[in-house]
């Protein structure tokens, strides 16, 4: 696989997009290019990001981060 | 009323060429950044996410909404994804990303997964179905007047993606939204495995392309 298969490949990685057979194909080229493989593959995941921030943002309400909040402290002080 | 964040692009190059833009909120002076607010919830600081929560929490939810479309769902799901920041903090890495990256590709899996959990699957591709069938833009149904003359990042992002053929941004939609492999998405669409792969990728192609074009119009 050249190096500008594996892109390819990892573009659809990062979105899960990966059948079988090529999950396997790509773990091969994975090891094969080594660093450059992980530096493009954190490189993809910031479609992610753009993906999320495409959309418009939603709201929601006070209420739920209040109760978020107070889980976390409890969780918080149940540790200590 | 938090504000919510200006955001702006950055980037960088390396051996492998450009690198794509780094999505960052443009901040207030004083005002800590993700990376400080990470580790402050790495060192259990409930404040650090509360200010993360502030933040991002309206595209986070935006992301969970769009892969379940249920209010109520998305309102449990986007709690315990926050909940699942605040207990996985210590896995994040800067090395491996921005924290924004990390925290839509960990509400993305939990809202597919939420999604599988209930079984709704089949239901929410139904109103999938119906809401492509009333609008085949996908990325485009919400927008509104208001938004279009809104130049910021996010109209940029969806211009790379407007820019796809529809039949991409259906195809990307439906994995990265949905979760769905090929497969799935040749037997949702009715097309064969080999197009979708290529549209896939042709389309994913030109978004990682468009997106590190973006910051020249920044």
């Amino acid at each position: 696989m050249s190096f500008e298969e594996f892109q390819d490949r990892a573009r659809l990685y990062v979105i899960g997009a990966l059948e079988d057979g090529e999950s396997r194909e790509f773990e091969q080229a994975r090891r094969h290019f080594g660093h450059k493989a992980e530096d493009f593959i954190t490189e993809c995941y910031r479609l992610h990001e753009a993906f999320a921030l495409s959309l418009r943002p939603a709201k929601s309400s006070e209420a739920l981060k209040e109760r978020l909040m107070k889980m976390v402290r409890e969780r918080k002080e149940q540790k200590e | 009323m938090p504000r919510r964040p200006k955001i702006s692009l950055e980037t960088d190059h390396d051996e492998t060429g450009p690198r794509l833009p780094a999505v960052s909120p443009q901040l207030e002076p004083g005002e800590p950044t993700d990376l400080e607010l990470m580790h402050g919830i790495q060192a259990e600081n409930p404040e650090a996410l509360s200010k993360l929560y502030d933040r991002y929490n309206g595209i986070i939810k935006a992301l969970i909404l769009r892969v379940v479309h249920n209010e109520a769902e998305a309102d449990d799901l986007l709690q315990e994804i926050f909940m699942e920041i605040w207990n996985q903090a210590k896995n994040f890495s800067a090395q491996k990303g921005k924290p924004l990256g990390w925290m839509v590709t960990l509400a993305r899996r939990r809202a597919i997964d939420g999604l599988r959990k209930k079984q709704a699957y089949a239901r929410a591709g139904e109103r999938l179905q119906q809401e492509t069938e009333q609008q085949p833009d996908a990325w485009v149904h919400n927008l509104t007047e208001e938004e279009i003359n809104f130049t910021d990042t996010r109209t940029l992002i969806r211009k790379v993606i407007r820019s796809l053929p529809p039949a991409q941004q259906q195809a990307i939609d439906l994995a990265f939204f949905r979760g769905m492999s090929q497969r799935e998405i040749a037997a949702h669409t009715n097309t064969p495995l080999g197009t979708v792969k290529t549209r896939l990728e042709l389309g994913l192609k030109k978004i990682y392309d468009g997106l590190k074009e973006l910051r020249d119009e920044l």
